[in-house]
Formats: C-alpha cells, structure tokens, sequence
C-alpha cells in the first residue's frame, strides 16, 4: 500500500501533502472559503450539509492532482449532524419537514456526492466504525479487490464546527 | 404581483440554500428547472413544502406542477389565485 498525496482539513487548518494551506476561515465557513477557492461552478455544493460539504472539498482539492478509481470512506458519527438538523423539521408543532435534509440522513451519501462529481463508477462505501484504525483493514481488503489508486479515509463531523477530515489517495504497490 | 415575486425569490433562496444569490440574480420568466436555476427533484418537493408553509397551499394534483413551477412568475401567480394565508 502506498499514499502518494494526502489532505487533512480541519474546522482550523488545511494540510495538503504536508504543507499548510492558508486560510481566513474557520469551521463551516473554512469549507465555503474553500470551495470558492477551488470549485466555484458547482453550486449544489451549497445544498450539502456540512460532513458532504467536507468530503466533497476534500475530494476536489485531491483528485485535481490524481484521479480515482474508487471511494473507500469511514467515521464514528455517521451522519449525526445533519440527523440533529432533520429532526428538528420534525419535533415542533409546526410539522414542515425538509426534503432536502432529509436525503442527507446518511454519511455514504458524501460518496456518492463525489463519484457523481468526478464520474466514479467503481466501488464507493462508506464505513460507521469504532475508530479510526479499524478502517485501515478495510481499506487493504478493498485495495485487493478493485483497481487503485482509491480515495480513502476517515471523514466525520459532528457538528458545524466540529470536523476533521483525512484523505488519501491510496495506490496498491 | 411584483411584490410577491420579490418575496417568493428570497424564500426560495433560502428555501433551497443558494447562498451565493439574491433575488436580483434570479429572473421571474426563467425556467426554474433544467436550464435556469436548474432545480432538481429534491428542490420540487421543497417548493411544495414552501408552498404549503408560507401560502397555505396544497397541491392536490401533482400533475399541475409542471406548469405551476415553470417560473418564479408562474408561482407567484398561483399563489396569488391559491392562497390561503
């Protein structure tokens, strides 16, 4: 297994390869600054809720250098932001709730935001998982059994400000 | 009439998010799905809900959506015909 490029983006920092990224934002205004800054046409960017909204960014800014053949993803939180935000569309009296959050009540959807972005049609998962390690087996099992490189990693956010997103493009030799 | 698409372009954006735009950015006669704002499936049935929150408004017979949402215009005008609130 080899990683040949690497991001790492958090409510704080952006680090692409080793080298920091300057930015002016924080939290979910980070992931804004940075689609401006690196996608800019692809305004369902704005539909997505905040842990498509990482992945996706993270995604972009990766496979500008490399492309993919596969999208391995994993997190502990699932999709528990974005589950907070739909339930509340449907725990007052006023019972309005919101289709456009409620099609995000699922992490993998982050993967498929990305395979449709960069026309992916191998394997995309996403994994709920105890810790972060235990998605590295995962990962050597899929690097097995599909052409590399992959995206893979850990990708979570449990609130607006609260993310943290580790990607790697991920080679089998 | 103006009045009410004004206020209807401001709750679709935020309805559907678009926070890069305002309502000057959106024109009254373009399609709204497709080409235009290029609204999808997810985006209709939000309109539906904003329809029914805002203006009171059912829509009994889905197969008058295509019409009723062919423009900002188209559903102001209907609202302004439907509205219950």
């Amino acid at each position: 297994m080899r990683v040949s490029h690497d991001i790492e983006i958090t409510p704080k920092s952006v680090v692409l390869d080793g080298k920091q990224i300057e930015v002016s934002e924080t939290g979910e205004r980070l992931l804004v600054e940075l689609y401006r800054r690196y996608v800019g046409d692809y305004p369902k960017f704005y539909k997505m809720d905040t842990l498509s909204r990482l992945g996706f960014i993270a995604a972009e800014i990766l496979l500008k250098i490399e492309p993919v053949e596969a999208v391995i993803l994993g997190n502990h939180n699932a999709s528990i932001k974005n589950d907070r935000d739909y339930l509340k569309t449907i725990t007052d009296g006023n019972y309005y709730p919101s289709p456009a959050l409620f099609v995000y009540t699922l992490p993998n959807i982050v993967t498929g935001e990305i395979a449709i972005r960069h026309h992916i049609q191998g394997e995309t998962s996403f994994y709920v998982l105890d810790k972060q390690e235990d998605l590295e087996p995962i990962i050597h099992a899929t690097l097995n059994n599909v052409p590399s490189p992959i995206l893979g990693g850990w990708c979570e956010c449990s609130d607006k400000d609260e993310f943290n997103a580790k990607l790697q493009i991920i080679w089998n030799n | 009439m103006e009045q009410l698409i004004e206020q209807l372009k401001g709750q679709i954006i935020e309805a559907l998010n678009f926070e890069e735009m305002t309502p000057a950015d959106i024109d009254a006669d373009a399609p709204l799905f497709g080409e235009g704002l290029g609204l999808d499936s997810i985006d209709a049935l939000e309109l539906i809900m904003l329809l029914d929150r805002e203006y009171g408004i059912k829509l009994a017979d889905p197969k008058a959506g295509k019409a009723i949402f062919r423009s900002v215009r188209t559903m102001a005008e209907y609202i302004q015909a439907n509205r219950t609130k």
